[in-house]
């Protein structure tokens, strides 16, 4: 076949009636879901609280790419996961800086990525542009600064959160979990705010797992303490970084002294998750 | 450094630059204007990074639009026998407007990246690394080592690296790269198997499915994609499937390329099903064709259009995306590109109606 000019601007012509038609958004809400679903929420205008800055950014930009099993250095930003990511706990990229800094935005890695600011490792977010204005950034450092606070699950636990039975609801490593040497840092987030007065190791305990014989535990010191600014989750640091091996956390909620939220609830039962650290590469 | 070598070299290259047709770069629609798969100019046999010998003499005599010749010996990369390297800089001067928002006009270094290459054993083993070294501190991209047979159909490398997945493109922010989210801002690590035998080129990779972060669970990510490529077309299949505790994703992908003239098309559809998203919201189809039009030599034409529905559930959810570049090459190693990215999507979100103009220069070895 020959392309002549003609056949060639035809072909150009046609590319153009394939790109097909954005959406016009008509039952949906402003993050492009149907009105009055379940994942429906009206954002309103940006305001430094969490909740707000969830419906405003994380949800409709940074989710884009950060959420599901590939998001970029595990950081999930849905409304599920963002915050037990970013309150307390150290980025992937400079891990000497927490995500989110509660009440210090200029030490909060994730206001340093959305600034561009110098001392961030890759590219200013979101990657690409456009870049958050000026004034969305400043609700975010707000927020930061007022101490992080969780005011989107704070809205569920006035109704039927707080009636839970108070609970563990994520770690990491999770159960069962392989990953590089060395772990510095294993992180227990609960569904309520911790006793702060509980967290000890009598409560909290780290154990190395004799391979040979399963059933023989060392015991490993630690130093377990609330998150900085989120007291939903422990992070328990080894006193040595963990090599090769395998560990199990155990969390004791029943007897005298058991783990307790504030509110004086036990801890259901007692837990324990393993996981395997392997040669880091 | 041994000129008389690097003139035997590039004097063989040229020869064989002659008896081709058409030319080839370092992106997937140069390799649909040359014919040739992403290895022959690419180190990395599934593109991107480090040029060849032969990528780097193209870079000379042919991509641009005037050669400028100093007299002095012509870059090939090789330092040695042994080592290579190369790099590329982007630095971007933009306009940028989205409704209810100040416009936005800035200089950005976008990427400057360095790469080396050690074949510690020519043609069967080497070392690579693909470090971005600005903005920012350092990042590295990709480090693997990588063991060629002898018969140089099968390798094997293992370390950090992209993923074999579809169209690998030079602009990140496509649709179809974000869709999936495996585009060279997310390699992974772990380990690819390669096959290219006459017009098949294949890989398969097994890696962690993190992203680069920590492995956290026992999943893994499998990736893979079966190519064919003949001279004036291409046609590849490409899967992914990334099973982690936050949720199992997967996604399909069908892409290929057609030359018809001086026109280079690349199109890509893929399918995405992303279980961690609640409320079966991850299910998406992501699209993106593209037209170069080589105008004169140098000078290349680009129209990109692109579609995304980020939840098939949802009706008139849709979001386009039109691109516009004119990419001039006036000499080597040097690229100047001047383009406009005009979004639309719902009305309700004023981030999915973003206009941006921008000038770029390229520089590259």
């Amino acid at each position: 076949m020959r392309w002549t000019g003609r056949s060639r601007g035809l072909a150009l012509l046609a590319l153009l009636a394939c790109a097909g038609c954005a959406g016009n958004g008509a039952g949906l809400d402003q993050n492009g879901q149907p009105i009055g679903s379940e994942s429906s929420g009206a954002s309103g205008p940006l305001t430094a609280e969490l909740q707000s800055i969830q419906a405003n950014v994380f949800t409709p930009i940074c989710t884009r790419c950060h959420i599901g099993a590939s998001a970029p250095e595990g950081l999930r930003l849905d409304a599920a996961d963002s915050y037990n990511l970013l309150v307390g706990v150290p980025s992937a990229e400079v891990p000497s800086l927490l995500r989110v800094m509660p009440g210090d935005p200029d030490e909060s890695y994730l206001v340093l990525k959305l600034q561009g600011s110098a001392g961030i490792v890759g590219g200013q977010m979101p990657l690409g542009g456009p870049y958050l204005p000026q004034s969305t950034i400043d609700a975010i450092r707000q927020w930061i600064t007022n101490g992080a606070p969780n005011s989107a699950s704070m809205e569920v636990s006035s109704s039927r959160e707080s009636a839970r039975a108070f609970a563990i609801v994520g770690t990491a490593p999770v159960d069962g979990a392989h990953l590089s040497a060395p772990l510095r840092q294993i992180v227990v987030a609960f569904n309520h705010e911790v006793d702060a007065s509980l967290v000890n190791d009598t409560n909290i305990a780290l154990e190395q797992i004799d391979m040979t014989d399963t059933t023989t535990m060392q015991p490993l010191p630690i130093h377990a303490a609330l998150a900085t600014g989120n007291p939903s989750v422990i992070v328990i640091l080894p006193r040595a970084a963990l090599g090769p091996g395998a560990y199990r956390v155990s969390v004791r909620g029943t007897g005298g002294g058991g783990l307790a939220d504030v509110d004086a609830t036990a801890l259901a039962g007692d837990h324990a998750f393993a996981f395997a650290v392997e040669p880091g590469p | 450094m041994n000129s008389g070598y690097f003139r035997a070299t590039l004097g063989s290259l040229l020869i064989a630059l002659l008896f081709l047709t058409c030319p080839a770069h370092a992106e997937p629609y140069l390799a649909v204007q040359m014919g040739l798969k992403c290895g022959q100019c690419h180190v990395n046999p599934t593109g991107g990074g480090l040029r060849t010998p032969f990528g780097d003499a193209f870079a000379q005599s042919v991509m641009p639009h005037q050669h400028l010749d100093t007299g002095a010996d012509t870059w090939v990369g090789e330092l040695n026998r042994f080592v290579s390297v190369g790099g590329d800089l982007r630095f971007d001067g933009e306009y940028e407007t989205t409704p209810g928002s100040p416009s936005v006009d800035s200089f950005a270094l976008e990427q400057a990246r360095i790469y080396l290459n050690g074949t510690v054993i020519p043609n069967r083993l080497a070392v690579y690394v693909d470090e971005q070294v600005a903005p920012g501190g350092a990042l590295n991209r990709e480090a693997y080592g990588m063991y060629w047979s002898a018969s140089h159909e099968w390798y094997l490398k293992a370390g950090q690296l992209y993923l074999p997945f579809g169209l690998r493109l030079q602009d990140q922010t496509a649709f179809i790269q974000t869709a999936s989210g495996i585009n060279m801002t997310t390699p992974d690590q772990g380990a690819e198997l390669g096959w290219e035998h006459n017009a098949w080129d294949a890989q398969f990779a097994v890696s962690n499915g993190t992203a680069g972060g920590p492995e956290i669970d026992h999943g893994k990510q499998y990736s893979g994609q079966l190519i064919y490529v003949e001279p004036q077309w291409r046609l590849g299949l490409g899967l992914n499937v990334n099973d982690a505790a936050a949720g199992s994703k997967s996604a399909l992908a069908l892409f290929g390329g057609l030359k018809t003239g001086p026109i280079a098309w690349l199109a890509q559809a893929e399918l995405v099903d992303d279980k961690s998203i609640p409320n079966d919201g991850g299910k998406m189809l992501a699209t993106l064709l593209e037209a170069n039009w080589l105008i004169a030599r140098g000078n290349n034409l680009k129209i990109t259009s692109e579609f995304l529905d980020p939840d098939r559930n949802v009706a008139e959810n849709e979001q386009t995306r039109w691109s516009l570049v004119y990419e001039l090459t006036p000499i080597q190693f040097l690229q100047l590109r001047a383009g406009v990215r005009y979004s639309d999507g719902i009305p309700q979100d004023d981030a999915e109606h973003v206009r941006l103009y921008f000038l770029e220069v390229h520089g590259f070895f």
